[in-house]
C-alpha cells in the first residue's frame, strides 16, 4: 500500500498514456508487472532487485496513479502497451517478470513477442483456464466476502494483510483505483483468456514459475499445469507466501529471481 | 396526474432465522428457501392486483430484481406479456428489464414490441441502472455499466422505431448486424423512463425527455435530482419540461381510516428493513459504485460517519452501504417514513393530502409510481388499498395539472 505520489515514483509516458513507475538500480533490465497491488517504490522486493539490475515498474493503467484513456479497457491494450514500453528500451535483452495479474501479461507478451527477452518470471500467474467448467480455478475476488478473500490471500493474513484501518486516505483511494482498473480489465472471462492457453507453447525463452504455498487464490496445482504447458519451464514454490510473495517474501522470492538470472 | 401500480412480488415467507443468518438475502441466498408453490401464489395474487388496479383505473408498473427475498420478477418482459394481454384499459410500463445486464438488447426490442402489439399500444419503456447484487447475479461487470446502459436504450430504441429493413450497429458494447424486428411496435413512438437518483444521469435523463423517476428518495433528493433535469435541459438549449417529465415512487397504502393505512402501510417498511440486506462485496465493496476517493473509505471496518441521510435511491439498488442499512433503514419508522415522503399512508383524505404536499414541495411530478405491496402485506389488504385508492385518491390526483417549474 503507498501513498499517492509517494516519493521517488517517476513517470512515463507511452503514447498518450501517463504511467507512474519505479525505476531503480542499473545494470541488465528487469520489467516488472504487478499483480492485484501496485508495489511502492520503496518496496523490498524491488530494492533486492535492484542491487542487480535496473528495474522498471509501471503502474498499470488506471492502477495507483497512472492514466486510465477511456477507450483503454481489455488485456489486448495491456498487452500492447507493454510491448511497446519494451521495444522503446534501450538495446539489450530484457528480463520480463509478472506477479498474478502481471503474470497474465507476461505471459501473453513471452507468447507473442519474445524477441527482445531473455528470461521469464511469473510469480503466482492467472490467465488460464485449467479445470473444467465448473470448477473455478481463481477466487473470485469481486464476488467473496472480504474476510474471505483476505484469508485466502496470504499465508499468514494477520501479519501480511493491508490494515485499512490504518491507511491514509490516498493509499485507500488508490486501493479502490487499483480494484476498479482489475475489475474492468478482468471481470470476464474472470481472470483469463480462453485462447491464452494454446500459445503458451511457443514461449521458447527461459522460464521460472514460482508460486506462493499458501496461495489459496489461486493454488500451485495450477501453476504446475501452467508450468507444464511452457516448455522447458522450472516451476518452485515459495514457503510462507499466499497470492503475494512479492509482498509477502520479497527476501526469497528475489533471491530465487536473482539465482534463476545469474546460475 | 396519473398513477401507476407496483408490486415487486417480493418473497417474505423465508424463515427469519435464516435472513438472519445470511450475510445477504440477494445474490447468494440459496433458492431452496424459494417454495415454487409459494412463488406461484405470490404471482396469481400480484397479477390478480394488477387487474384490479386496471379495474379500478390505475395504471400498472413491472420492474425487474433478481436473486433475492425482494423480487421474483426476475423475467420482467414475461409478467409485462401477460399484463399486456391479460389488462385492457391501464397504460403498462416496464420499469423495467435490467437492460444493462443483458446481452441481447435486439431481443428486449422483440419482447417490447411484441408486449406493445398484443397490449395494442399501451406499453411505455422504463429503464433502471441496475447494480449491486445484481452484478454478481448476471455476471455484469460494474465498471462499464453505464456506459452499456445507454448504448442498450440507444439499440433498443432505434429497433423499435426502424422501419426500413435491417441495420446494423457496431457499438462498443453490442455488435448486431442485421436488425429488423418483427413485429414492429403498435406505437410509432414509445414513451421511455428512466429511474435514477444521481445527477449526472439525471441530467441525460433530462437531455432525452425521459420521464425522469425518483424512487424513495425523499423531498430534497428529489428536488436536487428534478433541477439536474432541468439544468441539463436548458444547458443543452431545450424546452423546459413539464412536470409530466416527472415521476416519484413510493410506498402507499390507503385504509378506511388514519390508523388502518398507517398500520397496514408499516408493513410496507419490510422492503427497507428486511429485503436491502446485502453483503459488503455487492454493495458498498463492489467496483464502480463510487469514485475512488469515496470507495476507498469504505474499506476501514470504521466509516466516518455520512453528511447526510441515508441513500436511498442506491438502497433501492442494493448499494446502500451496510452501515447506512444498520444505522437508517432497518430502524426506520412509520413515522420516519412518512415525514420523508417515502410513505404515503392514511385514510384517502390523508393520503391525498400527503401526496400533494409532497408533489408542491418538489415543484410538481405527474406521476406517482406506488409500491403498493410488499413485504408481509396481504393480498386482502392489498386490494382494499387498490379500491380505496382508485375510488377516493385517484380522481383528485387526475386534477393536479401538470406545471412548468421554474430553473432552480
Amino acid at each position: 500500500m503507498t501513498e499517492s505520489m509517494a516519493p521517488g515514483a517517476d513517470r512515463l509516458t507511452i503514447r498518450d498514456i501517463d504511467l507512474e513507475v519505479v525505476r531503480r538500480g542499473s545494470g541488465r533490465t528487469i520489467v516488472f508487472l504487478h499483480g492485484f497491488h501496485t508495489l511502492e517504490p520503496g518496496a523490498p522486493f524491488l530494492e533486492l532487485l535492484s542491487r542487480r539490475a535496473s528495474v522498471l515498474a509501471p503502474s498499470h493503467p488506471g492502477f495507483g496513479s497512472s492514466a486510465r484513456p477511456e477507450d483503454f479497457e481489455t488485456v489486448y491494450d495491456l498487452v500492447h502497451l507493454y510491448r511497446e514500453l519494451i521495444d522503446s528500451l534501450p538495446d539489450g535483452k530484457i528480463t520480463l517478470i509478472g506477479a498474478s495479474f502481471g503474470g497474465w501479461l507476461a505471459a501473453e507478451i513471452a507468447a507473442s513477442c519474445p524477441h527482445r527477452l531473455e528470461r521469464l518470471v511469473l510469480v503466482n500467474p492467472l490467465g488460464i483456464k485449467v479445470s473444467g467448467r465448473e470448477t473455478p480455478d481463481i477466487l473470485d475476488i469481486f464476488n467473496t466476502h472480504p474476510d474471505v478473500v483476505r484469508r485466502l490471500s496470504w499465508h499468514r493474513p494477520e501479519r501480511s494483510a493491508p490494515d485499512f484501518d490504518a491507511l491514509s486516505d490516498a493509499a485507500l483511494t488508490r486501493h479502490a483505483r487499483n480494484r476498479d482498473a482489475l475489475c474492468l480489465y478482468g471481470w470476464e472471462p474472470y481472470m483469463y483468456n480462453p485462447r491464452l492457453k494454446r500459445w503458451l507453447g511457443r514461449i521458447a525463452l527461459p522460464t521460472l514459475v514460482l508460486w506462493g504455498a499458501s496461495d489459496g487464490v489461486v493454488t500451485p496445482a495450477y501453476g504446475r499445469a501452467y508450468a507444464a504447458l511452457i516448455p522447458g519451464a522450472r516451476f518452485e514454490l515459495i514457503e510462507g507466501a499466499g497470492h503475494h510473495p512479492e509482498l509477502e517474501q520479497p527476501d526469497l522470492l528475489a533471491k530465487r529471481i536473482l539465482g534463476f538470472l545469474d546460475p | 396526474m396519473d398513477a401507476w401500480w407496483m408490486c415487486e412480488v417480493p418473497y417474505p415467507q423465508v424463515p427469519k432465522a435464516v435472513l438472519d443468518e445470511a450475510d445477504s438475502v440477494r445474490a447468494s441466498l440459496p433458492n431452496r428457501y424459494c417454495d415454487p408453490r409459494i412463488a406461484a401464489d405470490l404471482f396469481e395474487e400480484a397479477i390478480d392486483e394488477y387487474l384490479l388496479c386496471d379495474e379500478m383505473g390505475l395504471n400498472v408498473c413491472a420492474t425487474e430484481h433478481h436473486a433475492g427475498v425482494n423480487s421474483l420478477l426476475g423475467a420482467n418482459p414475461m409478467l409485462v406479456g401477460i399484463l399486456a394481454r391479460q389488462t385492457r384499459k391501464a397504460r403498462i410500463l416496464s420499469l423495467g428489464t435490467l437492460v444493462s445486464l443483458r446481452r441481447e438488447p435486439v431481443r428486449v426490442a422483440e419482447e417490447y414490441a411484441t408486449a406493445d402489439v398484443i397490449s395494442r399500444g399501451r406499453l411505455e419503456l422504463g429503464f433502471v441502472k441496475s447494480g449491486g447484487t445484481e452484478m454478481a447475479s448476471a455476471n455484469a461487470n460494474p465498471i462499464n455499466n453505464i456506459e452499456r446502459y445507454w448504448e442498450a436504450i440507444d439499440l433498443i430504441a432505434k429497433a423499435l422505431a426502424h422501419q426500413d429493413g435491417p441495420f446494423s450497429w457496431e457499438g462498443k458494447h453490442f455488435t448486431h448486424r442485421h436488425v429488423n424486428i418483427w413485429p414492429r411496435p403498435w406505437q410509432k413512438q414509445l414513451r421511455m423512463w428512466a429511474a435514477t437518483g444521481d445527477p449526472h444521469t439525471a441530467a441525460e435523463v433530462g437531455r432525452r425527455g425521459m420521464v425522469h423517476t425518483l424512487v424513495l428518495r425523499g423531498a430534497e433528493g428529489t428536488r436536487r435530482a428534478y433541477a439536474a433535469y432541468r439544468n441539463a435541459r436548458a444547458h443543452a438549449g431545450l424546452p423546459p419540461a413539464s412536470s409530466d417529465n416527472f415521476a416519484y415512487s413510493a410506498f402507499v397504502c390507503v385504509g378506511d381510516t388514519e390508523e388502518e393505512g398507517r398500520r397496514v402501510g408499516e408493513k410496507l417498511l419490510w422492503f427497507l428493513n428486511t429485503s436491502l440486506k446485502s453483503a459488503p462485496q455487492y454493495s458498498r465493496l463492489l467496483p464502480g459504485v463510487a469514485p475512488p476517493h469515496v470507495a476507498g473509505q469504505a474499506w476501514r471496518s470504521r466509516p466516518k460517519a455520512p453528511a447526510d441521510g441515508p441513500d436511498l435511491v442506491n438502497a433501492e439498488k442494493g448499494v446502500a452501504t451496510a452501515s447506512e442499512n444498520a444505522r437508517k433503514l432497518v430502524s426506520i419508522t412509520v413515522e420516519e417514513a412518512m415525514a420523508q415522503g417515502i410513505l404515503f399512508a392514511g385514510n384517502p383524505d390523508g393520503v391525498f393530502a400527503r401526496i400533494k404536499q409532497f408533489h408542491d414541495d418538489v415543484g410538481g411530478f405527474g406521476h406517482l409510481t406506488m409500491i403498493g405491496r410488499t413485504g408481509f402485506m396481504t393480498h386482502a389488504e392489498s386490494e382494499k388499498s387498490i379500491r380505496l385508492f382508485g375510488k377516493e385518491v385517484l380522481p383528485r390526483l387526475r386534477q393536479i395539472e401538470p406545471v412548468t417549474a421554474a430553473l432552480a
